[in-house]
């Protein structure tokens, strides 16, 4: 029959049915479903409560049984030539495998706890279960195969939120020596949630028309789905710390000529127009309003220093690898070290920093160790991404140079150099971004108190002072304990509310804190992604 | 046997006279003025690393006849000195690596010794770590088991798997396959800045947030739990698949897939059956690095979990979460001494055993891909 029809399938396909419009409503009942169980599991939606004067979970029941029921109508339908669609024979296996996986789950869970049959009848049923629905949906053709587990799936459980089964009061003791339950709370939301995945999956495939089509537009409805909920994900993400945050942070803030603390521009003295005495104060008993201004200060001076160290070394490596080895035996074996370094985790770098730094710098933990520790978890990035863009310079460039009679290291200095720094620069600002929000590292090597007064901030320029015994040069501000943000951060969480209770409001003081510091991780990354934007431009202007 | 050594000796032999060859090339090329510029500025760099290695006061004296030697050889060979330069810095890279080795495996041998086990009648050092699940660093019997920790570990990292694998391979197929360029500006930098969060805001979200809510849904007694801390430990981990996955996608050639599209086929089932089977490796490297950095993340762990070095009741218990190779260092480093603080550092040599492993697998899958498409590495 399916083969009957392909033969006068159109080529082009774009009157709208009403078979279309019904599997777009399904689509359209799918992401309903989908925010209202998200927002159930985040309890902006009470179970407990109704909404548009029906109880939630009976709402959700209803709505589940009706896609459940329109999805296998699709399926039944086009079996049997009311809808015009175009099924393959079979739907795949890892459709099958996908089908199967929650009727496991049911099964077992209703043989094993819902009859009370014990977890061998439990695991029997779920595998049987799960084998039927295998079954159903392998064999038969595409059309039915998409759809009748999962419609059956959709209403059953719809059917069991209906009915009462599993209401809002629903508990399911686990039963283990660590005491744990399933709550109805998490259940309801969740089984919705994935419901809602497998039905806006059904009904975007029944929209297709099953076959090459329906199948190219349930996996696009789950992609796109996938990557919103990435974006979604990171902007509540940063909308919450910064909706925490800014009591906190705007906390005696003021706005206008000579609010600000003193400071001196080109030689003269002037003050601030604004004040925001979170960033701007230590911590200290007689402040009116507590700030975090000495880990501000931690934090500049730890990425000014890795900096140092990592950029010089990274490019000079990166060069080396590029320009002047040949390939072999050496090179892999640097490849291998930059990337096996850039995996390493973070806190092996500070173990690392801890046994062979700290030893090496007055044996207690100071601002020199964390710098250095930071610039080596660096380092791997700076040549990673250098030799990307010095293996993106054309070797015309290189050509041109050498034809003019230059040495080699002329060629570098005056053309690969220059034409490498943009992709340079953007790696560079990126990984520092990634650096300045590490807290493990710098717990082993340079985290000193987390209350510090403004009296502590590290002035390490003033500190410079030479000596008579070796080393001869000496600078205290290095090598003493100081905060930083990621570092003060965790101190806070840590230390509990307690310890903190001479910052008043410790709750406020920590949100601010968390998001004094994803603003400078973040604007670290906006820097290098507006370079990158701004060099490809240019370039495509060129 | 014998051929095999006399094979191995003759091809380092080969190897060693390739090296001098090409050493007595480099000496024989250049002006002895720049040679002996060249041979001070090694000599002395070298010595300011042995110095610095002993702990010596007087590091700062073959520091200085480095700098001094370099800056005169920058004014007058910069064409040696500048190679001599950048060589240094690459080997510096392979040095770090050989430092981290050596350090965090000298610290942990006294408690390797400590915990000697006999099995079979041969005392196996640190064996009695792996073999009892106690962990008791102060009444005795003093134990410093592992075994608690590698479970937490395992345990957060597969469900941080489940979570980063499926969503960070979608993810790098609508970045690299389907999405519109426009799309595509705007969710790129938006991954990129996801990977950019500081694990301790995760963490401290983790605490504040999903831990009192996730205790009210489970009603467990206290926070901390497997299940939490590995759900964000994935998504910290799914920006690094997505980047890695979306760069084995791209590296798929144009004409491969454009050939199948010529065929009739969907966007979709050139996916399926061109593009994907061909970067498999790639993003199955993808995967392997995401895993490497769940089983590394240590600060949302540290705070999200109990702190309890034990296994959690029974195995399976995803509610309860109490501690990972990592957590228990970040959060024990500063009372430990002793044998407890080599203890931390055997967890550290594991997890960096382990990770390497895990970059050298995924390095050598990337790199059988790129030979087989045929495309420049």
């Amino acid at each position: 029959m399916a083969g009957e029809r392909r033969t006068d399938a159109k080529l082009v396909e774009s009157e709208t049915t009403e078979t279309d419009a019904a599997a777009g409503a399904a689509v359209g009942l799918s992401a309903v479903l989908f925010a209202l169980a998200v927002a159930a599991l985040f309890e902006r939606v009470s179970l407990t409560g109704s909404l548009f004067g029906v109880g939630t979970v009976t709402l959700l029941g209803g709505l589940l049984t009706a896609l459940g029921v329109a999805v296998v109508a699709f399926g039944v339908g086009s079996r049997l030539g009311y809808v015009e669609t175009d099924p393959d024979r079979s739907v795949g296996l890892v459709a099958g495998l996908g089908a199967a996986l929650p009727w496991v789950v049911v099964g077992g869970s209703a043989a094993s706890q819902t009859l009370g049959l014990g977890t061998a009848v439990g695991v029997v049923a779920g595998v049987a279960a799960g084998g039927a629905a295998f079954a159903l949906t392998v064999l038969p053709c595409e059309d039915l195969g998409s759809t009748l587990p999962l419609g059956c799936l959709l209403a059953l459980t719809g059917l069991v939120f209906l009915s009462g089964v599993i209401g809002p009061e629903w508990v399911w003791e686990l039963g283990w020596t660590q005491q744990a339950a399933i709550t109805a709370e998490f259940l309801i939301p969740a089984s919705t949630l994935f419901a809602a995945l497998y039905g806006g999956w059904a009904s975007a495939k029944a929209y297709g028309g099953f076959g090459a089509r329906g199948r190219h537009m349930g996996a696009y409805v789950l992609v796109y789905l996938n990557a919103l909920s990435i974006v979604a994900f990171l902007l509540i993400l940063v909308a919450y710390v910064a909706v925490q945050g800014l009591p906190g942070l705007l906390n005696g803030a003021e706005l206008g000529l000579g609010s600000g603390p003193q400071t001196t521009v080109l030689g003269a003295s002037v003050a601030l127009p604004v004040s925001v005495p979170f960033v701007m104060n230590g911590v200290a008993l007689f402040n009116d309003f507590q700030g975090v201004l000495p880990a501000i200060v931690g934090t500049v001076w730890l990425v000014v220093g890795a900096v140092v160290l990592a950029v010089p070394l990274g490019v000079g490596a990166a060069l080396f690898l590029t320009e002047y080895a040949e390939r072999g035996r050496f090179t892999q074996v640097v490849e291998v070290a930059t990337n096996g370094l850039w995996s390493t985790p973070s806190i092996v770098f500070g173990l690392f920093g801890f046994a062979f730094l700290v030893p090496r710098f007055g044996n207690g933990k100071s601002l020199l160790s964390g710098m250095i520790t930071l610039g080596f978890m660096l380092l791997p990035l700076v040549v990673i991404t250098s030799r990307e863009a010095m293996l993106s310079v054309p070797d015309e460039y290189r050509d041109a140079s050498a034809a003019l009679g230059v040495s080699k290291w002329q060629t570098i200095r005056s053309v690969v150099l220059p034409a490498a720094l943009p992709g340079v620069v953007t790696g560079v600002i990126l990984g520092v971004g990634r650096i300045a929000g590490e807290t493990a590292p710098i717990l082993l090597t340079m985290a000193g108190g987390t209350f510090l007064p403004g009296s502590q901030t590290v002035d390490v320029l003033g500190s410079f002072q030479f000596t008579t015994a070796p080393p001869f040069v000496a600078n205290p501000a290095l090598m003493e304990a100081t905060s930083a943000l990621p570092y003060q951060l965790y101190a806070l969480i840590s230390a509990g509310v307690g310890a903190s209770s001479n910052v008043g409001n410790a709750d406020e003081f920590r949100w601010a804190t968390a998001l004094v510091l994803l603003v400078v991780v973040l604007s670290f990354y906006a820097i290098g992604i507006a370079t990158r934007y701004y060099f490809r431009r240019r370039l495509r202007h060129t | 046997m014998a051929p095999v050594t006399d094979a191995l000796n003759g091809r380092v032999r080969g190897a060693l006279t390739a090296r001098l060859r090409r050493l007595r090339g480099f000496v024989d090329d250049t002006d002895p003025p720049a040679l002996a510029i060249v041979a001070a500025m090694t000599l002395s760099l070298f010595a300011t690393l042995v110095g610095f290695l002993a702990v010596s006061d007087l590091t700062i004296v073959p520091f200085v006849a480095f700098a001094t030697s370099t800056a005169i050889g920058w004014v007058l060979y910069q064409e040696e000195t500048a190679y001599t330069i950048a060589l240094m810095m690459t080997v510096s890279t392979i040095l770090i690596l050989g430092l981290i080795i050596v350090f965090i495996f000298r610290e942990s041998v006294p408690v390797i010794r400590y915990e000697s086990a006999t099995a079979f009648g041969v005392t196996v050092p640190g064996l009695r770590m792996f073999i009892q699940p106690n962990w008791d660093a102060v009444s005795p019997p003093i134990r410093y088991s592992m075994v608690p920790m590698i479970h937490g570990t395992v345990m957060v990292t597969l469900i941080a798997s489940v979570v980063a694998a499926p969503l960070g391979v979608s993810a790098a197929l609508f970045l690299s396959e389907i999405a519109p360029p426009t799309v595509r500006e705007v969710i790129k930098p938006g991954v990129e800045i996801l990977a950019g969060v500081p694990s301790i805001v995760y963490g401290f979200i983790g605490f504040t947030v999903l831990g009192p809510w996730a205790s009210d849904q489970f009603q467990t007694t206290g926070q901390g739990s497997y299940l939490f801390v590995g759900i964000v430990v994935g998504l910290m981990a799914l920006p690094t698949v997505v980047s890695v996955a979306e760069d084995a996608l791209s590296s798929v050639p144009e004409s491969m897939k454009s050939g199948s599209l010529a065929m009739g086929t969907t966007d979709w089932q050139t996916m399926t059956s061109i593009t994907l089977p061909a970067a498999f490796s790639g993003v199955s490297a993808a995967v392997l690095l995401g895993v490497g950095r769940a089983i590394g993340e240590t600060m949302a762990a540290t705070v999200m979990l109990r702190g309890v070095p034990r296994l959690t009741e029974p195995l399976v218990n995803v509610f309860y979460g109490q501690e990972t190779l990592t957590s228990i260092i970040a959060r024990n480093y500063g009372e430990a001494d002793g044998l407890q603080m080599d203890a931390l550092f055997v967890a550290g040599v594991i997890l960096f055993v382990t990770v390497l492993v895990i970059s050298i697998g995924a390095q050598y899958i990337e790199w059988r891909m790129h030979e087989r498409l045929g495309g420049e590495i």
